[in-house]
């Protein structure tokens, strides 16, 4: 670090040299929000940027992707395999950067992986010019001050990555500048390998930014698609608005149901004379037709025979036990790998225990 | 000592899940929990709306714990331990700041609805889209659940 705030200080006495100046500038500025930064799980990211000392690789083992140009890690959001990175971006892109811009505080918290993330993150720190931020008309949406900046600011660093020698700064300025305007892949990937350790597929923008944005955005689209399954009669339903109408009132529905259920309950409460079995047993038995996507949560009619199995028959693992009381057939279910609070559920006294933590 | 080593047979099996199908569990734990508070309520009953707040909450906390595993149920938990009465999620909406915001008509549609997606979960104030859909899709999935469960238990009970 010493090294680099050396340079930071000769970068700026230099000053007026505009392309050797430029190109300093960015490592004092670094070395100025490095506390900063270092608050924060930005080191290796903030190290990779700087780039010129050489301390890029080695405290980030994923960023070894910057050593070897033909490392991708643009599979690696896809399979969520290889170096480590083991959650998808979720906050990636425009949805955890849009504080980014004014000061990338929020942004070191989360997520330590996401490399691509920091990267963004980590040209926050500086503004080398404000004349792309204007020009960035790459995408159809709108975005905010911040995240234009922190784009731009990321293809500053990106910059200061590829140039031993500033002086093909500028060019390479006006040649992101196209890269931001238009997909092209081919002509950029030279200047792209030595720094971004994430590639894009051949025929689509190599700006990390839209890659971040194109995961994010299949993340989400793949999230409707699992919703779509969910809430009944909406196969049909093709576009996000209309789906997350019919998601909103299927939610306000079944809330509403469940409120108009617990009155009737409130109301015949005194009568409560249940025996789980019997409602599990009727639960169960209520067809259910739809086949839920994999959240986690299998269709309801898949155990039925599971069920009508424990009541009627001795289940032959647990044949010690007799198939007639509440306990034991609350045992058997226990052995069946129900998770419960065993006291509650073997004793039904009043007093409830203190309910663990399950799963 | 059946007892006990049905317990310890309960210890072993309760780390296979596998065994039954979520959906089982849920609606096992939920009943579980729901019942014995309700009669636990049975006992002091006080006057008809006081007594149906009250087995809302019940109903409401039976759901969170029933679904530890979620977001959305932490998140309800706290609601319902900072207040006695249920309540509507407060209406300050955080999702603009993580919504990145659309320049068409259309995705400032979408982003008016995600808003209020994120009003009816609980807890959804504080999660970013993704996180919303995730937990919107077992949310729906345990409402669906609870519903029945609690059908169940009417009909039961009438």
């Amino acid at each position: 670090m010493g090294g680099e705030s050396n340079e930071g200080e000769m970068g700026l006495n230099h000053g007026g040299d505009d392309q050797n100046g430029i190109s300093r500038v960015g490592m004092p500025l670094y070395a100025k929000v490095d506390p900063f930064f270092s608050s924060a799980d930005w080191d290796p990211v903030v190290s990779v940027g700087v780039g010129g000392g050489g301390f890029s690789s080695s405290h980030y083992p994923s960023m070894a992707a910057m050593d070897n140009p033909g490392m991708s890690c643009f599979p690696h959001y896809q399979t969520g395999s290889g170096s480590g990175y083991h959650d998808m971006p979720a906050s990636l892109g425009p949805f955890g950067d849009c504080g980014g811009g004014g000061g990338g505080q929020f942004l070191g918290s989360d997520k330590k992986e996401e490399s691509v993330g920091r990267l963004i993150r980590a040209g926050d720190g500086h503004q080398v010019s404000d004349d792309v931020v204007l020009g960035d008309g790459s995408s159809n949406r709108k975005r905010r001050q911040p995240v234009a900046e922190s784009q731009w600011n990321k293809k500053a660093v990106e910059e200061f990555q590829e140039e031993p020698q500033s002086q093909k700064k500028h060019k390479n300025d006006q040649s992101k500048e196209k890269m931001m305007n238009k997909e092209s892949s081919q002509s950029e990937e030279a200047p792209k390998e030595n720094y971004i350790h994430m590639r894009a597929r051949r025929g689509q923008a190599t700006n990390s930014h839209s890659l971040a944005e194109r995961v994010r955005r299949e993340k989400i689209s793949e999230r409707m698609r699992l919703l779509q399954e969910l809430v009944p009669g909406c196969n049909k339903i093709t576009g996000k608005a209309v789906m997350l109408d019919e998601i909103i009132n299927y939610v306000q529905s079944l809330q509403q149901q469940v409120e108009f259920l617990s009155m009737k309950l409130a109301t015949v409460n005194p009568e409560l004379n249940v025996d789980i079995d019997r409602i599990l047993a009727k639960d169960l038995l209520q067809p259910r037709d739809r086949n839920t996507p994999t959240l986690g949560l299998n269709p309801f009619t898949g155990f039925q025979g599971t069920m009508q199995n424990i009541s009627t028959t001795t289940n032959p693992q647990y044949n010690s036990l007799p198939q007639t009381t509440l306990e034991s057939e609350l045992q058997s279910l226990y052995q069946m790998g129900f998770v419960s609070n065993p006291s509650t559920m073997s004793s039904f006294s009043p007093n409830n225990g203190p309910l663990k933590p399950e799963l | 000592m059946e007892r006990q080593m049905i317990n310890k047979k309960k210890r072993v099996f309760s780390f296979e899940p596998t065994k039954l199908p979520p959906s089982e569990v849920f609606t096992r734990k939920y009943i579980s929990h729901l019942v014995p508070a309700l009669k636990k309520l049975n006992m002091g009953k006080s006057s008809p709306q006081i007594n149906q707040l009250t087995v809302k909450r019940e109903v409401d906390k039976a759901l969170a714990l029933s679904a530890q595993e979620f977001a959305w149920s932490r998140f309800l938990l706290q609601k319902l331990s900072s207040s006695n009465n249920p309540t509507t999620t407060t209406s300050s909406s955080s999702i603009q700041t993580q919504i990145l915001e659309r320049s068409n008509d259309e995705d400032g549609e979408i982003e008016e609805k995600l808003k209020e997606l994120q009003k009816l979960l609980p807890g959804g104030e504080e999660m970013n889209v993704e996180e919303i859909l995730t937990e919107i899709g077992n949310y729906i999935k345990c409402l669906e659940l609870q519903t029945s469960a609690l059908k169940s238990i009417v009909q039961d009970a009438t």
